[in-house]
C-alpha cells in the first residue's frame, strides 16, 4: 500500500524534474548520511536526496524561536491604536454609584439572619472578603462586575481576595476552596453555572462562611447552604423590552427577536417575559422571525442581513443583549436603511448601545445591572451585624431611551 | 485528475458514482439554489446575493488555507484563533493607518503558521495536536493584546468592509481572487505538486528528495495567512475588533467545506473548486433555514446531514 503510493510520488517527482527515479531502497539508503557530514556546499542539480542536516536544523529553530518572542515584544512593544490618548474612561467608574433594589427587604419576603443561618456575628470591617468571578472580563457586564466589587472593597476598607475561573466550571470550584483555605471570612460569588455546588458549599457550612451569589442563582437552600441572592429579574427585564417595543412600534406590525446563546437561562426568560408581555398587551404585534445570535455581534449581523432581506417589511427588532443589537444596527446601515425606520430594542445598557440611542439608530435599551459591589457589601455587613436580609434580592434596572439617553451616557457601562 | 485518464475504460455504474462523488457538490448547489428561487421571498435580487457573498467571504478564505493543510495530509484547527489574533491586531496598529495594520495582522497569521509549520514539520508532532495547541494559544495571545470589543472608526476600513466596484462587494472580490491564486498554486506550481506528493505519502517524498520540512511550513504559513486575512475582513465588516467571539468553531465551518467539497482528508487531493462550492452550500443551507425563520437546531442537524453525506462519498471513494 505505502510502497505503491511511494512509487507513484517518486513518478510524479520524476516527471517535474524529469530526473531519474531514484529507487526507492537506494534512496532510503541514501537520505540517511552518517552523522555529521551534512554538506554545506551548494546544491547541485543531482542533489535529490536532500539530507537533513542535524546543525541546520537546530538553527531554523532557533531562528523560529527568536522570531516568535520578537514578534511577542514587536505586538506589546510599538503598537498604536486608533485612540490611544483621548480613550474613554474606564467602565465602572461611571456616573451611577450602585444599585437600588427593586423588591424591598422584609415587608413579606423570605428573610435570613445570623441565628437562622447558624453562623457568627463578626465585623465586616478588618474581615477578608472572597470573591469569585465566572467568566474572564472580556465583556463590558463582567468589567464593570468586577470593577464594582473591588471599588467597593476599596471604599470599605476590606482586604479582597479575587479569583477568576475563566468560564470553566471546575476552575470555579477550586477558585472557591482556594479563597476558603486563604482565610476567606465571607464570599462573594458570581456563579457559572446553577448545580454542582455541593462540595464548596460544605466545606463553607463547615467553616460558618456566610455567601452571597450574584447575577446568577445556585440551586441550594436560601439560608441555609448560603445567605442570598442579588441579580435582576430577566423575565422582567423581557418585559419591560416588550412594553418599550409596543410603544416604540404603536403596538402594531411584524417584528423579529434575535435570541441568545440556546439553553442559557438568559435567553429563556427574556424570551418568556417578552412574548408573554406582547401576547397580553399589543396581540396586533406579530412575533414574525427568531433566530439566535448567540449574544455576539456579528452573528447578530449576519442573522439581521438575512432576515431584511427576507422579510423587508419588518417593523421591529428586539435583541436579548446589546451587542448583538449593534450587529443589528450595522445591517440596517449595510442595507441603506435610515436611523429609526426599524425600531430596535435592547437588553444590557452598555455604552455603545446608549451611544445608538443618542445617534438615533436604537429605540430603548433596557438596563441590566452589573453594579453588585455597594449592595453585596450592604448585605453583608447588615446580615454580620445580627440583621435580617432578604435571601432573594432583586435589584431595580433602569432604562435608557431618547429622553434620557445623552443626560444618562455616563451611567452606562 | 491523472486517475480518469488512467482508467478511462470503466463501467458506467462506476463512473456515475465518481461524477456524482465529484460534481455532487456543484449539483447540491444548484438544486440549493433553485430551491430557493421557487419558494423564499425576494431571493432574486442583487442585494440578496450580495449579502450571501459577503457571509461566505471569510469563511471560505480560511477554507482555502485549510483545503492547503488538509490536502497535506494535515489540518489547521488554529484557523479561528488566527482570526482573532488578527483582530486583535488589527485594532493595535490601526494608528499607523489601515495598511500597516492589515501589513501587521497578516504577519502575525504567517508567524502562528511559522509556529504551526515547525512543530509539525522539526519536532515531529501530529498536526492536530501542534495545531490544537496554537488554536488554545493564539485566542489566549489576542485576549491579552485586546482584552474585549473595541470600535474601529477607520473610514478605510469601513469602505473595505462595506464598499465595492460595480455592485460587487471587495469581500467576494478579494475571495474570488485568492480562490483562483490557490487553484493556481495547488496545479500549477512546484510548490502545489510537492504539497500533494508530501499529502500522498511523507515518506515517499521524503525518500524521492523533496523538501518536505519546507514544504509542510509553507503550508501552515499560507493557512495562517489566509485566516489572517480572512480576520481582517472580517473586522472590516463588523467594523469592531471583537476577539473574545471572532473565529470561533470557524476551524470547523472550514473543515466542513474542505470535507464537503471533495477533498480528502487522507491528504494528496486538493480539490479548490470543491472547497468554493462547498462554502457556498453551507452558506447557503444555513440562509435557507434563517430565512424561512426554522429552529437553530435545524441548522445543525441539516449542516450534520451534508457533512454525512459528503463522508458516506469519500468513503466510496477509498474503496476503489
Amino acid at each position: 500500500m505505502c510502497g505503491r503510493k511511494a512509487r507513484t510520488a517518486a513518478r510524479l517527482y520524476a516527471r517535474l524534474y524529469r530526473t531519474p527515479v531514484p529507487h526507492v531502497r537506494t534512496a532510503a539508503r541514501a537520505v540517511i548520511p552518517p552523522r555529521g557530514v551534512a554538506p554545506r556546499g551548494p546544491r547541485t542539480s543531482g542533489d535529490v536526496m536532500k539530507p537533513s542536516a542535524q546543525p541546520r536544523r537546530t538553527t531554523v529553530k532557533t531562528l523560529v524561536a527568536s522570531a516568535l518572542c520578537a514578534s511577542l515584544a514587536l505586538a506589546a512593544g510599538c503598537a498604536k491604536s486608533e485612540d490611544d490618548g483621548g480613550g474613554r474612561k474606564s467602565s465602572g467608574k461611571g456616573g451611577d454609584s450602585g444599585q437600588v433594589v427593586a423588591s424591598p427587604g422584609a415587608g413579606g419576603q423570605q428573610t435570613c439572619s445570623v441565628e437562622e443561618f447558624g453562623g457568627e456575628k463578626l465585623d465586616l470591617k478588618g474581615a477578608t472578603v472572597g470573591f469569585s468571578q465566572s467568566e474572564k472580563e472580556a465583556n463590558p457586564f463582567r468589567i464593570a462586575e468586577t470593577a464594582s466589587i473591588k471599588d467597593e472593597a476599596d471604599k470599605r476598607g476590606l482586604k479582597l481576595l479575587t479569583a477568576n475561573a475563566q468560564s470553566q466550571f471546575s476552575k470555579q470550584i477550586s477558585d472557591v476552596q482556594a479563597l476558603i483555605a486563604k482565610g476567606a471570612d465571607v464570599l462573594v460569588i458570581a456563579p457559572l453555572n446553577s448545580d454542582g455546588w455541593g462540595p464548596v458549599l460544605r466545606t463553607a457550612k463547615a467553616r460558618k462562611i456566610p455567601i452571597v451569589t450574584i447575577d446568577r442563582k445556585i440551586n441550594a437552600k436560601a439560608c441555609e447552604d448560603y445567605v442570598s441572592f442579588i441579580g435582576s429579574d430577566f423575565v422582567e427585564q423581557g418585559k419591560r423590552a416588550a412594553d418599550r417595543m409596543i410603544e416604540a412600534t404603536g403596538g402594531k406590525g411584524e417584528i423579529a427577536i434575535l435570541l441568545g446563546t440556546p439553553g442559557n437561562n438568559v435567553t429563556t426568560e427574556r424570551t418568556k417575559g417578552f412574548k408573554d408581555r406582547i401576547a397580553e398587551k399589543a396581540p396586533k404585534l406579530k412575533v414574525v422571525f427568531e433566530q439566535t445570535g448567540e449574544f455576539a455581534r456579528e452573528k447578530g449581523q449576519s442573522v439581521t442581513e438575512q432576515l431584511i432581506q427576507s422579510k423587508p417589511g419588518i417593523t421591529g427588532i428586539y435583541a436579548e443583549n446589546d451587542e448583538m443589537g449593534l450587529g443589528a444596527v450595522n445591517a440596517l446601515k449595510g442595507a441603506g436603511k435610515k436611523p429609526g425606520a426599524v425600531k430596535i430594542v435592547t437588553i444590557d445598557g452598555t455604552r455603545n448601545a446608549v451611544q445608538g440611542i443618542v445617534d438615533g439608530w436604537i429605540d430603548g435599551v433596557i438596563e441590566s445591572n452589573p453594579r453588585f459591589g455597594p449592595l453585596a457589601f450592604q448585605t453583608l455587613d447588615a446580615f454580620t451585624k445580627g440583621e435580617k436580609v432578604a435571601q432573594d434580592i432583586v435589584i431595580k434596572d433602569s432604562a435608557y431611551t431618547e429622553k434620557n439617553a445623552e443626560a444618562d451616557l455616563g451611567k452606562a457601562y | 485528475m491523472t486517475e480518469l485518464s488512467l482508467r478511462g475504460a470503466e463501467l458506467d455504474k462506476t463512473r456515475m458514482v465518481r461524477l456524482l462523488q465529484d460534481y455532487g457538490v456543484y449539483a447540491g448547489v444548484v438544486v440549493l439554489f433553485l430551491v430557493n428561487v421557487v419558494v423564499t421571498p425576494n431571493f432574486v435580487s442583487a442585494e440578496n446575493f450580495r449579502t450571501q457573498a459577503v457571509q461566505v467571504a471569510p469563511v471560505l478564505i480560511v477554507a482555502l488555507g485549510m483545503a492547503l493543510a488538509i490536502g497535506s495530509e494535515g489540518v489547521d484547527l488554529s484557523v479561528g484563533s488566527v482570526m482573532a489574533l488578527s483582530t486583535s491586531l488589527i485594532s493595535l496598529y490601526l494608528g499607523y493607518g489601515p495598511w500597516i495594520a492589515i501589513l501587521v495582522a497578516v504577519l502575525g497569521g504567517m508567524l502562528v503558521g511559522l509556529a504551526n509549520g515547525s512543530l509539525i514539520a522539526f519536532v515531529g508532532v501530529q498536526p492536530i495536536v501542534a495545531t490544537l495547541a496554537l488554536m488554545v494559544a493564539g485566542r489566549g495571545l489576542a485576549l491579552v493584546l485586546l482584552p474585549q470589543l473595541k470600535d474601529i472608526r477607520d473610514p478605510g476600513m469601513a469602505a473595505l468592509g462595506s464598499g465595492g466596484v460595480l455592485g460587487i462587494p471587495y469581500l467576494a472580490l478579494i475571495a474570488a481572487a485568492l480562490a483562483v491564486a490557490v487553484a493556481f498554486v495547488v496545479r500549477r506550481t512546484t510548490f502545489g505538486r510537492r504539497l500533494l506528493a508530501i499529502g500522498d505519502s511523507r515518506p515517499a517524498a521524503q525518500l524521492a528528495g523533496l523538501p518536505v520540512r519546507r514544504v509542510l511550513i509553507g503550508a501552515y504559513v499560507l493557512s495562517g495567512a489566509l485566516a489572517a486575512l480572512a480576520g481582517v475582513l472580517a473586522t472590516a465588516r463588523l467594523t469592531a475588533s471583537d476577539p473574545t467571539s471572532l473565529g470561533t468553531l470557524m476551524e470547523l465551518s472550514a473543515i466542513t467545506a474542505v470535507v464537503v467539497g471533495g477533498t480528502p482528508l487522507s491528504g494528496g487531493r486538493v480539490r479548490i473548486g470543491g472547497t468554493v462550492a462547498g462554502a457556498v452550500l453551507i452558506q447557503l443551507l444555513t440562509a435557507t433555514l434563517i430565512k424561512h425563520d426554522l429552529p437553530p437546531s435545524w441548522t445543525q442537524i441539516a449542516q450534520a446531514v451534508v457533512i454525512v453525506a459528503a463522508v458516506y462519498a469519500a468513503r466510496e471513494r477509498g474503496k476503489r
